[in-house]
């Protein structure tokens, strides 16, 4: 089945950049404005997600990695658009090939590309309304839009729990009577039942035991075949974005500071923030740790609502000059397939964690 | 390691919960040695006892909860080469005794800060009143201790920070002060709850370094919990691996990683994701966690091992020893 997507015939001309992508966002933004007391304008603004661009290639699984508050969850939802953006385009190939900027979409025309593009949060207990059955909170979108009739709902609801390893026979119980993974489990077929092809994964197995974190990792990754997903994959954790991502966008509070192959960047950052965002990650082997260093970065990540001048990692780069205080730098292509955000990306000399 | 190297010795401990739905067996029959100057992990999933365990090790465990059985003996230098023996599970929880060790020689740091840290106190006032508790000094001898503290787990400015409150520091300076409390009366153990788990990981990683390198500086013993095994390759001497209430594996780090014994490691292993130039396939461990009402019989863990066999159901295991200070609790090593 496919979900007919009107067009909106707003903007005619639109061309991806590249015919392999699904996704193209370039400079999107996304600030919120700081109001302290009720009638107060706006005292400023956190730039969460500031002049970021990045594309997404069609089947393919992109990671978004950066500690909290980088900006990865609010370029999420500005992809699924939870919200209104800033500035920016969000370029979207349909099925037919015409292109969509997701970006310029109003609010009551978004529908059709709600149910295209899916997100998956984090917490299986906060993201089930309790008073809803699981046949209920899976085929809410399908009631909702009135997609289909009530037998042929129920066949694919059953079908798909049946495939995300749920016994059909137990949807119409609540979630309370599930535990963390199956809820997760939930969750995703709540995510496929419209047959998306993008699924944003906002920390999809973060909060898991690790048992139930490879069983969803694996089930993700054979929907993705079945289906023929596109997944991004946001995770602040690095060992779960190698396993599972193709390609990877690093963020530093707000900005890009690189793109790579997966293993070209955890083989040789070209960021000196990437390289210590990988010297940090516990290594599951004892054999060898005398030898590894973490790279202890001074000070404290920089505050999105009053970032540093120039580049914002400055203030923490071992490799920082004067140009880095001044300039901010432009994300650029410094090699095949890859980009960074630094001054000096082709002459520094990066150490990966895989040799 | 001869028995002048141990510190606590754990036999037979059992913690249960009285609940109105029906007895919570937190903590069954767990045996750990804890020796002087190394560091113990304590790894396995959410739920599997690790907290229960460690608060029981200060006696603070609260009702429903009750220690049913079991000893912790506690070995006490007292000088000139002697030492006392204290069973921690005999002590009233309330007592003087118990007090005069919570704290002072075995303390403790938590996930989140603020369980330690008041919100109304300044760090330096927090400190000093643990130190002025324990020791015979005097204000300004305690306050001099309290920076020396804050320097010494690398807080910048520690001359400043001592007259801040905590909620005026980020996350990683919180973790830093809270260890600087615990730490500020030299204890010899420190017992650490997944100190790092709520946090991103380079202030993991630095939080990491500070507990191992003040382990060497000042050698006491640590009991760190976690739930990560990569964390665990990084900091442990000796791993202990616990499933519903029971130590199943315990040995050395190198021993449990690369010679893991019990198919509950091995499956753990092999279930993570490895930073590594081949994509390796996960393979996870089959089911899930049973709800602590309805714990299987025989093995605990038979209805998601791979290697189980007919008497798995049926029969406990016990504690096995299949090599220099490793042990495990499975029916296939035992009577080999
Ligand atoms: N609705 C909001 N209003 C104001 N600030 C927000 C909002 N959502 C996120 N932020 C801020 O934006 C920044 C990025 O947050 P987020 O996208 O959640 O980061 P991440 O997912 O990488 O942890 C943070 O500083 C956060 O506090
Ligand atoms: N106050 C309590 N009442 C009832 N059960 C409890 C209580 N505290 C802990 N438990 C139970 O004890 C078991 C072990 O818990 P805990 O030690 O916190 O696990 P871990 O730290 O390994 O995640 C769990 O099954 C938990 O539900
Ligand atoms: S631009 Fe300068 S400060 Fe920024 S990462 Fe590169 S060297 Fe460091
Ligand atoms: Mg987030
Ligand atoms: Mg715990």
């Amino acid at each position: 089945m496919t979900n007919p997507i009107p067009h909106t015939g707003l903007q005619p001309a639109l061309q991806m950049g590249n015919p392999e992508n699904l996704l193209e966002v370039t400079g999107l933004k996304k600030h919120f404005p700081i109001i302290k007391g009720v009638f107060a304008a706006a005292q400023g603004y956190v730039k969460a997600v500031d002049d970021v661009s990045f594309s997404i290639r069609k089947g393919e699984t992109l990671g978004l990695v950066g500690e909290s508050g980088c900006g990865k969850t609010t370029a999420g939802r500005c992809i699924v658009r939870a919200y209104p953006v800033t500035a920016g385009q969000m370029l979207y190939q349909l099925r037919d090939e015409s292109v969509v900027d997701l970006a310029a979409v109003p609010e009551k025309e978004l529908s059709p590309f709600r149910r295209d593009i899916r997100m998956i949060f984090q917490d299986p207990y906060s993201s089930l309304n309790p008073r809803m059955t699981i046949f209920e909170a899976v085929s809410e979108v399908l009631r909702v839009n009135n997609l289909c009739s009530p037998s042929e709902m129920r066949d694919r609801v059953e079908a798909l729990l049946k495939r995300v390893g749920l016994r059909p026979e137990y949807m119409q119980r609540y979630p309370h009577a599930f535990s963390g993974g199956e809820r997760q489990r939930i969750v995703v077929a709540r995510a496929l039942i419209t047959n998306p092809r993008l699924v944003v994964c906002d920390e999809a197995v973060s909060a898991l035991d690790v048992s139930i974190r490879a069983q969803i990792l694996n089930l993700l990754e054979e929907l993705q075949a079945d289906f023929d997903l596109t997944y991004l994959f946001i995770s602040h954790d690095l060992s779960v974005i190698r396993h599972i991502c193709d390609r990877v966008v690093v963020m530093y509070v707000g900005k890009v500071v690189e793109v790579a192959d997966a293993l070209d960047l955890y083989t040789r950052p070209r960021h000196p923030y990437t390289e210590a965002l990988l010297s940090a990650v516990p290594i599951a082997d004892p054999r060898g740790r005398e030898t590894r260093k973490h790279i202890h970065l001074q000070g404290e990540i920089a505050d999105p609502s009053n970032p540093p001048s120039g580049c914002y990692f400055h203030p923490r780069c071992k490799f920082a000059q004067q140009v880095c205080r001044e300039q901010t730098p432009e994300l650029r292509t410094v090699g095949k397939n890859r980009q960074a955000a630094c001054h000096f990306a082709e002459s520094i000399q990066l150490q990966g964690v895989i040799s | 390691m001869n028995s002048q190297d141990l510190l606590l010795d754990v036999k037979d401990l059992r913690i249960f919960f009285f609940t109105d739905e029906g007895v919570v067996k937190a903590v069954n029959g767990v045996d750990m040695k804890i020796h002087r100057g190394r560091t113990l992990c304590l790894v396995g999933e959410s739920g599997c006892g690790k907290s229960v365990a460690c608060r029981a090790f200060l006696n603070i465990i609260r009702s429903p909860g009750r220690i049913v059985t079991g000893e912790m003996k506690y070995y006490r230098q007292t000088g000139n080469g002697q030492q006392d023996v204290i069973d921690i599970a005999k002590l009233d929880p309330r007592g003087k005794q118990i007090r005069q060790i919570r704290g002072k020689e075995i303390s403790m740091i938590f996930q989140e800060p603020m369980t330690s840290l008041s919100m109304m106190h300044t760090i330096g006032d927090q400190i000093m009143e643990s130190v002025l508790l324990h020791n015979q000094v005097t204000k300004a001898e305690a306050r001099r201790r309290a920076i020396e503290m804050l320097d010494r787990v690398g807080m910048p400015k520690p001359e400043r920070i001592v007259d801040e409150y905590p909620f005026r520091l980020s996350g990683g300076m919180r973790q830093r002060a809270m260890i600087a409390m615990a730490l500020s009366c030299n204890p010899s153990l420190l017992i650490a709850d997944e100190p790092t788990t709520a946090l991103d990981v380079t202030t993991q990683a630095q939080i990491v370094d500070l507990i191992r390198d003040l382990q060497q500086q000042l050698n006491m013993s640590v009991l760190y919990i976690t739930h990560d095994l990569g964390v665990v390759a990084e900091v442990a001497d000796d791993v202990a691996v616990m499933y519903l209430g029971k130590i199943v594996e315990f040995g050395d780090v190198e021993t449990v990683f690369h010679h893991p014994k019990h198919p509950y490691t091995q499956a753990l292993l092999r279930s993570i994701p490895k930073i590594s130039r081949e994509r390796e396939e996960l393979d996870p461990i089959q089911g899930m966690v049973p709800s602590p009402f309805r714990r299987p019989t025989g093995c605990q863990f038979h209805p998601r091992c791979t290697q189980a066999m007919e008497k798995c159901s049926q029969i406990e295991p016990r504690v096995t020893t299949v090599g220099e200070n490793h042990t495990v609790q499975c029916l296939l090593y035992e009577n080999l």
